[in-house]
């Protein structure tokens, strides 16, 4: 089946939202009607008897305990080999912090009327490197993984656990509410783009991934359009599809007119 | 466009902080004590000691408890922060053992039920009315999860024996004296949860 090129974004919303209805409904099935096949949220994740676990969680907990764990390191293998494979996918297709923002992005832009976000801080692209290693610095110094209450997507699922179970949000709202305001009003997804530990990780994992978008110079007609929607302002027409920072959300591939944007599967 | 460099010294300060800092920094040392009287961690939990640095807070073993006795600490437990711990005279632990199995990140570990050491079951002898020869209280042996092993009745007097007890608060949430300051007539101490607690003598504790 070949995906036609405009309509990746409403896959990937599709994808979105398929994945926070799962972070809200979990909860919801294991506390009312006991049904734990699928048990946890984006910090650990078991679909029966297949885990996930983060891999910046696994990672902060190897640092500071510099232990290995089996189970750990299986749970961190399928992440990880998604992000060599394909980058930062998980950041635009599946995290919850991504569909919040983007339900943001849309309400700002209907109650506004304007279709530009706000871009009030503008920082090298290099930040997100010094962000991932002030933070796995810093929890090496403290000697517990704390930086996880730093990554956005565990959060979502702990206050949505939390408020299920226990009918209270922890205080761990506020680094949401914080996040959610600087995406929105500051920059649009400064957080994703320069400080989110969990996606400055699977960013250099992913850096030589083999999924990309690259541009074909030669159809090209310098339009911009691709500059002007990509959430990261990344601007595509110049090769930053094959930059580390992308993060293959496909928003440029489907606005491009002339096609000149598509996603190629490097098979090296 | 990051340039390549910038990619190698975050690589190089990596490995190089793995090098010099030092093993297991004991978080527990610079603050204070989490786990204490009736406050525990879950079965199978590693000492103390490296517990704030294997756990993820990934909350499974909150999300999988049965009898919802497992809850995180919040932002205020500093380090500890996020980590699980049980309050047993609110709901105590019934050794279910599911949240020592789903633990993904090896900070629970997976434990026999008996061979659970939570903490030790400590009467006060000052508090309780059976040992005041005020009533025939048994509450403590009648709810306990091993009774005769773990707490049996000397003179129909609770006394427990460290070789069974399990600490998994059972009786001090069954006891119905409440003392004025804080905690129960029969209280679990959470004697295993340091390295340096000394096991028993035939072995029974394995920490």
């Amino acid at each position: 089946m070949k995906i036609r090129q405009q309509h990746i974004n409403r896959w990937r919303l599709w994808v979105l939202s398929m994945a926070f209805l799962l972070l809200v409904l979990t909860p919801l099935l294991n506390y009312y009607l006991q049904v734990d096949f699928i048990q946890g949220w984006f910090q650990s994740l078991s679909i029966g008897e297949l885990w996930f676990v983060s891999p910046l969680e696994g990672l902060e907990r190897l640092l500071v305990s510099k232990e290995f764990y089996g189970p750990l390191l299986v749970g961190m293998l399928l992440p990880l080999l998604l992000a060599t494979l394909c980058g930062r996918v998980f950041c635009s297709w599946v995290c919850p912090i991504s569909f919040l923002s983007e339900c943001g992005e849309w309400l700002s832009k209907t109650v506004r009327r304007s279709k530009k976000m706000p871009q009030w801080l503008i920082l090298p692209r290099y930040t997100i490197w010094l962000a991932l290693a002030g933070e796995l610095l810093l929890t090496m110094l403290l000697g517990a993984p704390l930086f996880v209450f730093l990554s956005p997507p565990g959060i979502v699922g702990r206050e949505l656990m939390t408020l299920v179970f226990f009918q209270t949000l922890g205080l761990e709202i506020v680094v949401l509410i914080a996040v959610l305001a600087v995406n929105l009003l500051v920059t649009q997804r400064l957080y994703c783009r320069y400080l989110c530990p969990l996606g400055g990780l699977l960013a250099v994992v992913g850096r030589k991934r083999r999924l990309q978008v690259v541009v074909q110079h030669d159809q090209c007609v310098r339009c911009n359009q691709c500059q002007r929607v990509c959430p990261l302002g990344l601007a595509p027409q110049q090769g930053d599809g094959q930059s580390s920072q992308c993060w293959n959300c496909g928003m440029c591939v489907a606005k491009c007119q002339q096609q000149s944007l598509q996603f190629k599967w490097d098979k090296r | 466009m990051s340039s390549p460099s910038n990619r190698r010294i975050f690589l190089k300060v990596v490995l190089l902080s793995i090098c010099v800092f030092p093993r297991r920094v004991a978080a527990r040392q610079r603050f204070g004590l989490t786990v204490k009287t009736n406050f525990l961690r879950p079965p199978g939990a590693v000492s103390e000691e490296f517990f704030a640095a294997k756990c993820i807070r990934c909350g499974r073993c909150v999300e999988v408890c049965p009898y919802r006795c497992v809850a995180p600490l919040g932002l205020e437990g500093g380090v500890m922060a996020g980590t699980p711990l049980i309050d047993v005279e609110q709901i105590p632990c019934y050794l279910c053992m599911k949240c020592a199995e789903i633990c993904p990140s090896g900070a629970l570990q997976k434990i026999a039920q008996e061979k659970t050491r939570m903490g030790l079951a400590i009467v006060d002898q000052y508090s309780c009315v059976a040992w005041q020869d005020q009533t025939l209280c048994r509450t403590c042996y009648s709810v306990c999860p091993f009774p005769d092993k773990a707490i049996r009745l000397e003179q129909f007097r609770p006394v427990v024996d460290e070789r069974h007890c399990t600490g998994c608060g059972i009786c001090t949430h069954a006891c119905p004296v409440s003392r004025q300051r804080g905690g129960k007539a029969i209280n679990i101490e959470p004697i295993y949860a340091t390295e340096f607690s000394l096991p028993s003598d035939d072995g029974t504790v394995t920490r």
